[in-house]
Protein backbone atom coordinates (compact mmCIF):
# COMPACT_ATOMS: atom_id res chain seq x y z
CA UNK A 1 0.00 0.00 0.00
CA UNK A 2 2.91 2.35 0.45
CA UNK A 3 4.31 1.58 -2.57
CA UNK A 4 1.52 2.29 -4.24
CA UNK A 5 1.06 5.63 -3.19
CA UNK A 6 4.81 6.17 -3.41
CA UNK A 7 4.71 5.24 -7.12
CA UNK A 8 1.26 7.62 -7.42
CA UNK A 9 3.40 10.73 -5.55
CA UNK A 10 6.21 9.80 -8.19
CA UNK A 11 4.42 9.97 -11.46
CA UNK A 12 2.46 13.10 -10.29
CA UNK A 13 5.18 14.69 -9.88
CA UNK A 14 7.13 13.83 -13.51
CA UNK A 15 3.79 14.91 -15.51
CA UNK A 16 4.47 18.66 -14.82
CA UNK A 17 8.11 17.99 -16.15
CA UNK A 18 6.99 17.19 -19.62
CA UNK A 19 5.17 20.09 -20.20
CA UNK A 20 8.21 22.80 -19.17
CA UNK A 21 9.39 22.41 -22.28
CA UNK A 22 6.63 23.94 -24.31
CA UNK A 23 5.98 26.51 -21.99
CA UNK A 24 6.47 30.28 -22.46
CA UNK A 25 8.74 31.34 -19.76
CA UNK A 26 8.91 35.32 -20.00
CA UNK A 27 12.03 35.36 -20.38
CA UNK A 28 12.71 33.38 -22.91
CA UNK A 29 10.01 35.38 -25.07
CA UNK A 30 12.21 38.46 -24.29
CA UNK A 31 15.69 36.59 -25.61
CA UNK A 32 13.66 35.85 -29.02
CA UNK A 33 12.47 39.15 -29.49
CA UNK A 34 16.06 40.71 -29.58
CA UNK A 35 17.62 40.92 -32.84
CA UNK A 36 20.89 38.45 -33.57
CA UNK A 37 24.12 39.99 -32.31
CA UNK A 38 25.68 40.19 -35.60
CA UNK A 39 23.30 42.18 -37.39
CA UNK A 40 24.37 45.59 -36.91
CA UNK A 41 27.94 44.67 -37.52
CA UNK A 42 26.98 43.19 -40.66
CA UNK A 43 27.35 46.33 -43.18
CA UNK A 44 30.88 47.73 -42.25
CA UNK A 45 32.50 43.98 -41.49
CA UNK A 46 33.49 42.51 -45.74
CA UNK A 47 33.89 38.88 -44.54
CA UNK A 48 29.99 38.61 -42.91
CA UNK A 49 27.62 36.14 -44.79
CA UNK A 50 25.99 37.89 -47.71
CA UNK A 51 22.51 39.19 -46.97
CA UNK A 52 19.53 36.14 -46.69
CA UNK A 53 17.81 36.41 -50.33
CA UNK A 54 14.04 35.05 -49.67
CA UNK A 55 13.50 31.70 -50.50
CA UNK A 56 11.05 31.14 -53.28
CA UNK A 57 8.02 28.78 -52.83
CA UNK A 58 7.96 27.93 -56.58
CA UNK A 59 9.18 24.65 -56.68
CA UNK A 60 11.72 24.67 -59.74
CA UNK A 61 10.34 22.59 -63.09
CA UNK A 62 12.51 19.71 -63.59
CA UNK A 63 12.39 18.72 -67.43
CA UNK A 64 12.97 15.28 -67.92
CA UNK A 65 14.42 14.10 -71.33
CA UNK A 66 13.54 11.16 -72.88
CA UNK A 67 15.24 9.13 -75.27
CA UNK A 68 14.42 10.05 -78.73
CA UNK A 69 14.75 6.89 -81.32
CA UNK A 70 16.70 6.75 -83.97
CA UNK A 71 15.67 5.11 -87.49
CA UNK A 72 18.93 5.03 -89.04
CA UNK A 73 18.79 1.12 -90.30
CA UNK A 74 16.72 -0.52 -93.61
CA UNK A 75 16.46 -3.52 -94.01
CA UNK A 76 14.45 -5.48 -96.81
CA UNK A 77 15.14 -7.68 -99.64
CA UNK A 78 15.41 -7.39 -103.60
CA UNK A 79 15.17 -9.33 -106.61
CA UNK A 80 16.28 -8.94 -109.59
CA UNK A 81 18.47 -10.14 -112.77
CA UNK A 82 22.51 -11.02 -112.71
CA UNK A 83 24.25 -11.06 -115.80
CA UNK A 84 27.32 -13.96 -115.32
CA UNK A 85 29.64 -13.44 -117.47
CA UNK A 86 29.78 -16.01 -120.12
CA UNK A 87 27.00 -17.98 -118.65
CA UNK A 88 23.99 -15.64 -119.75
CA UNK A 89 21.71 -13.63 -117.27
CA UNK A 90 19.33 -15.06 -114.73
CA UNK A 91 17.27 -14.16 -111.82
CA UNK A 92 18.72 -13.18 -108.50
CA UNK A 93 17.00 -12.31 -105.30
CA UNK A 94 18.88 -11.84 -101.85
CA UNK A 95 19.01 -9.45 -98.62
CA UNK A 96 19.97 -6.04 -98.12
CA UNK A 97 20.89 -4.09 -94.75
CA UNK A 98 21.98 -0.86 -94.94
CA UNK A 99 23.17 2.02 -91.66
CA UNK A 100 23.04 5.79 -92.53
CA UNK A 101 25.66 7.37 -90.40
CA UNK A 102 25.08 10.84 -91.67
CA UNK A 103 22.47 12.47 -94.42
CA UNK A 104 25.60 12.16 -96.53
CA UNK A 105 26.85 8.59 -96.37
CA UNK A 106 25.63 5.10 -95.40
CA UNK A 107 27.16 1.81 -94.92
CA UNK A 108 25.51 -1.33 -96.79
CA UNK A 109 25.42 -5.11 -96.47
CA UNK A 110 24.41 -7.41 -99.22
CA UNK A 111 24.13 -10.87 -99.78
CA UNK A 112 22.41 -12.33 -103.17
CA UNK A 113 22.25 -15.59 -105.05
CA UNK A 114 21.75 -16.54 -108.39
CA UNK A 115 22.38 -19.49 -110.64
CA UNK A 116 24.09 -19.65 -113.33
CA UNK A 117 22.85 -20.53 -117.28
CA UNK A 118 24.69 -22.63 -119.63
CA UNK A 119 27.83 -21.21 -121.63
CA UNK A 120 26.89 -20.86 -125.40
CA UNK A 121 29.86 -23.61 -125.61
CA UNK A 122 27.58 -25.74 -123.73
CA UNK A 123 24.69 -25.26 -125.75
CA UNK A 124 26.47 -25.67 -128.98
CA UNK A 125 28.00 -28.79 -127.92
CA UNK A 126 25.29 -31.08 -126.66
CA UNK A 127 25.79 -32.90 -123.39
CA UNK A 128 28.95 -31.14 -122.25
CA UNK A 129 28.76 -29.77 -118.66
CA UNK A 130 31.57 -27.61 -117.70
CA UNK A 131 29.79 -26.66 -114.05
CA UNK A 132 28.06 -29.77 -111.49
CA UNK A 133 24.61 -27.97 -110.42
CA UNK A 134 26.24 -27.10 -107.02
CA UNK A 135 29.00 -25.19 -108.57
CA UNK A 136 26.48 -23.07 -110.62
CA UNK A 137 25.04 -21.88 -107.68
CA UNK A 138 26.33 -17.37 -107.81
CA UNK A 139 26.29 -16.37 -104.34
CA UNK A 140 27.90 -13.31 -102.84
CA UNK A 141 27.86 -10.44 -100.06
CA UNK A 142 29.18 -7.28 -100.21
CA UNK A 143 29.58 -4.53 -97.88
CA UNK A 144 29.71 -1.08 -99.16
CA UNK A 145 29.95 2.63 -98.74
CA UNK A 146 27.14 4.57 -100.39
CA UNK A 147 26.75 8.43 -100.85
CA UNK A 148 23.55 10.09 -101.75
CA UNK A 149 24.33 12.15 -104.40
CA UNK A 150 20.53 13.84 -105.68
CA UNK A 151 18.33 13.89 -102.61
CA UNK A 152 14.73 15.74 -104.18
CA UNK A 153 11.70 14.53 -104.73
CA UNK A 154 8.92 12.51 -106.99
CA UNK A 155 5.71 13.89 -107.99
CA UNK A 156 2.86 11.22 -108.82
CA UNK A 157 0.00 12.83 -110.36
CA UNK A 158 -1.08 16.09 -108.81
CA UNK A 159 -1.68 15.20 -104.50
CA UNK A 160 1.55 12.67 -104.20
CA UNK A 161 5.23 13.95 -103.73
CA UNK A 162 7.25 11.84 -102.47
CA UNK A 163 11.51 11.95 -101.12
CA UNK A 164 14.08 10.31 -103.23
CA UNK A 165 17.42 10.31 -103.99
CA UNK A 166 19.60 9.17 -106.34
CA UNK A 167 22.91 7.24 -104.97
CA UNK A 168 26.57 6.18 -105.74
CA UNK A 169 27.68 2.68 -103.88
CA UNK A 170 31.32 0.79 -103.93
CA UNK A 171 32.93 -1.65 -101.86
CA UNK A 172 34.21 -5.20 -101.19
CA UNK A 173 32.88 -8.06 -101.24
CA UNK A 174 33.33 -11.88 -101.92
CA UNK A 175 31.96 -14.33 -104.68
CA UNK A 176 31.33 -18.21 -104.64
CA UNK A 177 30.53 -19.66 -107.97
CA UNK A 178 31.98 -21.91 -109.76
CA UNK A 179 33.66 -24.06 -106.58
CA UNK A 180 35.88 -21.07 -105.80
CA UNK A 181 35.53 -18.11 -103.76
CA UNK A 182 36.88 -14.50 -105.46
CA UNK A 183 37.86 -11.53 -103.62
CA UNK A 184 34.71 -9.39 -105.59
CA UNK A 185 34.91 -5.38 -105.67
CA UNK A 186 31.44 -3.72 -106.36
CA UNK A 187 29.94 -0.64 -107.56
CA UNK A 188 26.85 0.77 -108.82
CA UNK A 189 24.45 3.65 -108.49
CA UNK A 190 20.55 3.46 -107.38
CA UNK A 191 17.31 5.52 -107.14
CA UNK A 192 15.76 5.53 -103.73
CA UNK A 193 12.10 6.57 -103.54
CA UNK A 194 10.52 7.07 -100.18
CA UNK A 195 6.09 6.10 -100.13
CA UNK A 196 6.35 7.11 -96.40
CA UNK A 197 9.39 7.67 -93.98
CA UNK A 198 9.81 4.48 -92.71
CA UNK A 199 9.61 2.79 -96.45
CA UNK A 200 11.72 2.85 -99.33
CA UNK A 201 11.66 1.18 -102.95
CA UNK A 202 14.97 0.93 -104.58
CA UNK A 203 15.99 0.40 -108.34
CA UNK A 204 19.78 -0.38 -108.58
CA UNK A 205 22.50 -1.22 -110.85
CA UNK A 206 25.63 -2.72 -109.83
CA UNK A 207 28.66 -4.35 -111.20
CA UNK A 208 30.60 -7.40 -109.32
CA UNK A 209 33.83 -7.43 -110.83
CA UNK A 210 36.75 -10.54 -109.91
CA UNK A 211 39.28 -12.44 -110.98
CA UNK A 212 38.47 -15.86 -112.82
CA UNK A 213 40.50 -18.41 -114.32
CA UNK A 214 37.18 -20.79 -115.36
CA UNK A 215 38.18 -20.50 -118.53
CA UNK A 216 41.57 -21.35 -118.99
CA UNK A 217 43.69 -17.98 -118.50
CA UNK A 218 42.89 -15.84 -115.69
CA UNK A 219 40.65 -12.70 -116.45
CA UNK A 220 38.56 -10.09 -115.07
CA UNK A 221 35.01 -10.54 -115.39
CA UNK A 222 32.21 -7.92 -115.16
CA UNK A 223 28.67 -9.07 -113.28
CA UNK A 224 25.91 -6.89 -114.04
CA UNK A 225 22.91 -7.17 -112.19
CA UNK A 226 20.07 -4.84 -111.71
CA UNK A 227 17.67 -4.68 -108.60
CA UNK A 228 14.41 -3.54 -107.31
CA UNK A 229 14.15 -3.92 -103.97
CA UNK A 230 11.97 -2.65 -100.96
CA UNK A 231 13.73 -2.07 -97.25
CA UNK A 232 12.09 -1.10 -93.71
CA UNK A 233 13.67 1.70 -91.49
CA UNK A 234 13.83 0.45 -87.94
CA UNK B 1 18.77 -32.02 -128.65
CA UNK B 2 17.29 -30.74 -125.46
CA UNK B 3 18.62 -31.75 -122.63
CA UNK B 4 16.45 -32.85 -119.87
CA UNK B 5 16.70 -31.05 -116.17
CA UNK B 6 18.25 -33.24 -113.93
CA UNK B 7 16.86 -34.30 -110.25
CA UNK B 8 19.30 -32.25 -108.58
CA UNK B 9 18.69 -29.19 -110.83
CA UNK B 10 15.00 -29.34 -110.38
CA UNK B 11 15.72 -29.67 -106.91
CA UNK B 12 18.00 -26.41 -106.90
CA UNK B 13 15.29 -24.53 -108.62
CA UNK B 14 12.80 -25.76 -106.04
CA UNK B 15 15.00 -24.38 -103.15
CA UNK B 16 15.79 -21.52 -104.60
CA UNK B 17 11.85 -20.57 -105.25
CA UNK B 18 11.50 -21.85 -101.56
CA UNK B 19 14.66 -18.96 -100.53
CA UNK B 20 12.69 -16.38 -102.80
CA UNK B 21 9.50 -17.01 -101.21
CA UNK B 22 11.51 -16.78 -97.97
CA UNK B 23 12.77 -13.31 -98.34
CA UNK B 24 9.25 -11.68 -100.29
CA UNK B 25 7.58 -12.71 -97.03
CA UNK B 26 9.91 -11.74 -94.45
CA UNK B 27 10.10 -7.71 -96.41
CA UNK B 28 6.17 -8.16 -96.05
CA UNK B 29 6.00 -9.20 -92.76
CA UNK B 30 8.28 -6.24 -92.29
CA UNK B 31 6.17 -3.87 -94.00
CA UNK B 32 2.57 -4.82 -92.52
CA UNK B 33 4.39 -4.90 -89.16
CA UNK B 34 5.30 -1.43 -89.36
CA UNK B 35 1.49 0.05 -89.86
CA UNK B 36 0.55 -1.64 -86.87
CA UNK B 37 3.47 0.10 -85.06
CA UNK B 38 1.93 3.53 -86.67
CA UNK B 39 -1.58 2.58 -86.02
CA UNK B 40 -1.47 2.58 -81.93
CA UNK B 41 -2.94 5.33 -80.30
CA UNK B 42 -1.24 8.74 -80.45
CA UNK B 43 1.31 9.06 -77.16
CA UNK B 44 0.67 11.75 -75.05
CA UNK B 45 2.95 14.86 -75.40
CA UNK B 46 4.69 13.94 -72.18
CA UNK B 47 6.49 10.89 -74.17
CA UNK B 48 8.13 13.42 -76.79
CA UNK B 49 10.87 15.84 -75.74
CA UNK B 50 9.08 19.33 -75.92
CA UNK B 51 12.01 21.82 -77.56
CA UNK B 52 10.95 25.73 -77.43
CA UNK B 53 12.51 27.53 -80.93
CA UNK B 54 14.34 30.38 -79.60
CA UNK B 55 16.03 31.71 -82.98
CA UNK B 56 13.61 34.08 -85.04
CA UNK B 57 12.61 30.87 -86.75
CA UNK B 58 13.09 27.15 -86.85
CA UNK B 59 13.36 25.97 -90.58
CA UNK B 60 11.29 22.07 -91.34
CA UNK B 61 12.52 20.26 -94.52
CA UNK B 62 11.09 18.13 -96.64
CA UNK B 63 13.30 15.24 -95.96
CA UNK B 64 16.05 14.31 -93.44
CA UNK B 65 18.91 15.69 -95.06
CA UNK B 66 20.55 19.58 -96.24
CA UNK B 67 19.60 19.34 -100.07
CA UNK B 68 15.15 18.60 -99.37
CA UNK B 69 13.71 21.77 -99.49
CA UNK B 70 12.13 23.91 -96.62
CA UNK B 71 8.76 23.37 -96.40
CA UNK B 72 7.71 25.31 -93.31
CA UNK B 73 8.96 26.95 -90.75
CA UNK B 74 8.22 27.48 -87.08
CA UNK B 75 7.87 31.03 -84.88
CA UNK B 76 10.11 31.92 -82.25
CA UNK B 77 8.32 31.17 -78.85
CA UNK B 78 6.64 27.89 -80.51
CA UNK B 79 7.50 24.65 -79.38
CA UNK B 80 7.79 21.28 -81.37
CA UNK B 81 7.68 17.56 -80.32
CA UNK B 82 10.89 15.61 -81.25
CA UNK B 83 9.27 12.60 -82.61
CA UNK B 84 13.00 10.60 -83.62
CA UNK B 85 15.88 10.99 -85.48
CA UNK B 86 17.50 10.07 -88.82
CA UNK B 87 21.28 10.68 -89.03
CA UNK B 88 21.77 14.32 -87.74
CA UNK B 89 17.92 15.34 -88.71
CA UNK B 90 15.24 15.11 -86.80
CA UNK B 91 11.66 15.02 -87.23
CA UNK B 92 9.39 16.82 -85.02
CA UNK B 93 5.83 17.97 -85.04
CA UNK B 94 4.68 21.78 -84.48
CA UNK B 95 1.52 22.91 -82.02
CA UNK B 96 -0.42 22.53 -85.14
CA UNK B 97 0.07 19.23 -86.04
CA UNK B 98 2.47 19.94 -89.05
CA UNK B 99 5.07 17.41 -89.16
CA UNK B 100 8.59 17.67 -90.74
CA UNK B 101 12.55 17.74 -90.51
CA UNK B 102 14.57 19.88 -88.34
CA UNK B 103 18.58 19.52 -88.46
CA UNK B 104 20.75 18.90 -85.42
CA UNK B 105 23.02 22.30 -85.41
CA UNK B 106 19.61 24.04 -85.66
CA UNK B 107 17.42 22.41 -82.86
CA UNK B 108 20.43 22.57 -80.75
CA UNK B 109 19.44 26.40 -80.48
CA UNK B 110 16.25 25.61 -78.82
CA UNK B 111 15.42 25.40 -75.57
CA UNK B 112 13.72 22.82 -73.41
CA UNK B 113 10.74 23.84 -71.51
CA UNK B 114 13.01 24.92 -68.47
CA UNK B 115 15.04 27.38 -70.61
CA UNK B 116 18.09 25.02 -70.27
CA UNK B 117 19.40 24.28 -74.33
CA UNK B 118 18.81 21.13 -76.10
CA UNK B 119 22.31 19.56 -75.57
CA UNK B 120 22.82 15.84 -78.18
CA UNK B 121 25.99 13.76 -78.76
CA UNK B 122 27.22 15.30 -82.20
CA UNK B 123 29.33 13.78 -84.42
CA UNK B 124 32.41 15.51 -84.13
CA UNK B 125 36.04 15.47 -82.99
CA UNK B 126 34.90 15.25 -79.00
CA UNK B 127 32.27 12.18 -80.09
CA UNK B 128 35.55 10.20 -81.80
CA UNK B 129 37.18 11.10 -78.24
CA UNK B 130 34.49 9.48 -76.52
CA UNK B 131 31.87 7.20 -77.77
CA UNK B 132 29.85 4.27 -77.35
CA UNK B 133 30.21 2.31 -80.80
CA UNK B 134 32.24 1.67 -83.82
CA UNK B 135 31.85 -0.02 -86.98
CA UNK B 136 33.91 -0.22 -89.65
CA UNK B 137 34.98 -2.39 -92.60
CA UNK B 138 38.62 -3.07 -94.08
CA UNK B 139 40.55 -4.82 -96.75
CA UNK B 140 43.74 -6.14 -96.78
CA UNK B 141 46.43 -9.01 -96.46
CA UNK B 142 46.51 -12.19 -94.29
CA UNK B 143 49.21 -14.24 -95.01
CA UNK B 144 49.49 -13.42 -99.05
CA UNK B 145 45.70 -14.32 -98.78
CA UNK B 146 43.57 -11.23 -99.83
CA UNK B 147 41.57 -10.17 -96.62
CA UNK B 148 37.89 -8.24 -95.95
CA UNK B 149 37.46 -7.53 -92.53
CA UNK B 150 34.36 -6.05 -90.37
CA UNK B 151 34.52 -5.32 -86.70
CA UNK B 152 31.71 -3.91 -83.87
CA UNK B 153 33.47 -2.27 -80.96
CA UNK B 154 31.92 -1.07 -77.46
CA UNK B 155 33.93 1.28 -75.52
CA UNK B 156 34.39 0.88 -71.48
CA UNK B 157 35.68 4.41 -71.48
CA UNK B 158 38.10 6.43 -74.01
CA UNK B 159 40.49 4.25 -74.07
CA UNK B 160 39.50 0.71 -73.57
CA UNK B 161 36.85 -1.31 -76.16
CA UNK B 162 35.48 -4.34 -76.36
CA UNK B 163 36.34 -5.43 -79.99
CA UNK B 164 34.33 -8.22 -82.19
CA UNK B 165 35.94 -9.08 -85.77
CA UNK B 166 34.65 -10.94 -89.01
CA UNK B 167 37.14 -11.85 -91.75
CA UNK B 168 37.15 -13.88 -94.55
CA UNK B 169 40.17 -14.43 -96.60
CA UNK B 170 41.00 -15.55 -100.20
CA UNK B 171 44.19 -16.73 -101.36
CA UNK B 172 45.59 -19.34 -103.83
CA UNK B 173 45.92 -22.03 -101.31
CA UNK B 174 43.23 -21.77 -98.57
CA UNK B 175 40.39 -20.08 -98.29
CA UNK B 176 38.89 -19.39 -95.07
CA UNK B 177 36.95 -17.50 -92.22
CA UNK B 178 38.37 -16.26 -88.64
CA UNK B 179 36.39 -14.60 -85.79
CA UNK B 180 38.30 -12.56 -83.46
CA UNK B 181 37.28 -10.79 -79.85
CA UNK B 182 39.66 -9.07 -77.81
CA UNK B 183 40.40 -5.60 -76.04
CA UNK B 184 41.71 -2.61 -77.88
CA UNK B 185 43.54 0.18 -75.48
CA UNK B 186 43.82 3.64 -77.58
CA UNK B 187 46.81 5.85 -75.86
CA UNK B 188 45.99 9.28 -76.94
CA UNK B 189 42.37 9.68 -77.71
CA UNK B 190 41.95 12.79 -78.46
CA UNK B 191 44.70 13.27 -80.72
CA UNK B 192 43.21 13.38 -84.41
CA UNK B 193 45.73 9.94 -85.40
CA UNK B 194 45.71 8.22 -82.45
CA UNK B 195 47.70 5.47 -81.67
CA UNK B 196 46.35 1.86 -80.24
CA UNK B 197 47.25 -1.66 -79.44
CA UNK B 198 45.06 -4.58 -79.69
CA UNK B 199 45.05 -8.53 -77.99
CA UNK B 200 42.56 -10.78 -78.21
CA UNK B 201 41.77 -14.41 -79.23
CA UNK B 202 39.90 -16.03 -81.53
CA UNK B 203 38.68 -19.08 -83.93
CA UNK B 204 39.88 -19.51 -87.89
CA UNK B 205 38.21 -21.49 -90.03
CA UNK B 206 40.66 -22.89 -93.18
CA UNK B 207 38.99 -24.33 -96.32
CA UNK B 208 41.96 -25.66 -98.39
CA UNK B 209 41.38 -25.64 -102.07
CA UNK B 210 40.18 -29.05 -103.73
CA UNK B 211 43.73 -29.54 -105.81
CA UNK B 212 46.25 -28.92 -102.74
CA UNK B 213 47.41 -31.93 -100.72
CA UNK B 214 45.24 -31.92 -97.47
CA UNK B 215 42.19 -31.42 -98.69
CA UNK B 216 40.45 -31.49 -95.14
CA UNK B 217 39.03 -28.14 -93.28
CA UNK B 218 40.72 -27.23 -90.35
CA UNK B 219 39.49 -25.25 -87.39
CA UNK B 220 41.80 -23.75 -85.14
CA UNK B 221 42.17 -21.60 -81.98
CA UNK B 222 43.99 -18.77 -82.17
CA UNK B 223 45.46 -15.33 -80.60
CA UNK B 224 46.61 -11.99 -81.54
CA UNK B 225 48.36 -8.98 -80.81
CA UNK B 226 48.59 -5.99 -82.63
CA UNK B 227 48.62 -2.36 -83.19
CA UNK B 228 47.53 0.28 -85.72
CA UNK B 229 46.32 3.94 -85.85
CA UNK B 230 43.41 6.20 -86.42
CA UNK B 231 43.07 8.93 -88.12
CA UNK B 232 39.43 11.10 -87.74
CA UNK B 233 38.27 12.19 -91.21
CA UNK B 234 34.89 13.96 -90.14
CA UNK B 235 32.18 13.95 -89.25
CA UNK B 236 31.30 10.21 -87.36
CA UNK B 237 33.92 8.76 -89.63
CA UNK B 238 37.54 7.76 -88.96
CA UNK B 239 40.42 5.60 -90.99
CA UNK B 240 41.96 2.72 -89.36
CA UNK B 241 44.72 1.25 -90.58
CA UNK B 242 46.17 -2.35 -88.19
CA UNK B 243 48.82 -4.46 -87.54
CA UNK B 244 48.08 -8.05 -85.93
CA UNK B 245 50.40 -11.18 -85.40
CA UNK B 246 48.17 -14.28 -85.29
CA UNK B 247 49.38 -17.05 -83.08
CA UNK B 248 47.22 -20.20 -84.89
CA UNK B 249 47.11 -23.54 -82.56
CA UNK B 250 47.42 -26.10 -85.05
CA UNK B 251 46.72 -29.58 -84.32
CA UNK B 252 50.09 -30.18 -86.30
CA UNK B 253 53.68 -30.65 -83.93
CA UNK B 254 54.20 -26.64 -84.48
CA UNK B 255 51.90 -23.40 -84.10
CA UNK B 256 51.88 -20.87 -87.46
CA UNK B 257 52.24 -17.62 -87.35
CA UNK B 258 50.39 -15.52 -89.72
CA UNK B 259 50.43 -11.38 -90.02
CA UNK B 260 47.73 -9.72 -90.61
CA UNK B 261 47.57 -5.98 -92.27
CA UNK B 262 44.63 -4.23 -93.62
CA UNK B 263 42.97 -0.47 -93.87
CA UNK B 264 39.38 0.52 -93.41
CA UNK B 265 36.68 3.29 -92.97
CA UNK B 266 35.15 3.04 -89.58
CA UNK B 267 32.29 5.27 -87.88
CA UNK B 268 30.98 5.89 -84.25
CA UNK B 269 28.00 6.25 -82.76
Amino acid sequence: MENRSRVLLLTAALLPLTGCASLHWPWRARAAETPPAEEPSRYGDENAPPPRVIEPEVERRTVEVPKIEASNIEFGAFFGSLSIEDFGTNPQYGLRAAYHVTEDFFFEARYGRSNAGRTSFETLGGNIQLLTGDERRFTYYNLSLGYNLLPGEVYLGRGLAMNSALYLMGGIGSTKFAGDQHFTVNFGAGYRVLPTDWLAIHIDVQDHVFQSDLLGRDKLTNNFGAYLGATVFF
Amino acid sequence: MPVRPSATTRTSHLIDVRHFLLAGLLTLAAILARPALAAEPPPDAEKYLQLFVTEPYLELHLGPGRGYPVVNVVPRGDSVDVLYRRTEWFRVRTERGIEGWASQNDLTKAQLADGTPFRFNLGDRAGFTSHAWETGVSAGDYGGATLISAYFSRSFNEQLALEFTASQFLGNASNGYMLDLGLSHVFLPQWRLSPFVTLGTGIVFVEPKGTLVVPADRNDQTAYAGAGLRFYVTRRFFVRAEYRSHMVFTSRNENEEIDEWKIGLAFFY
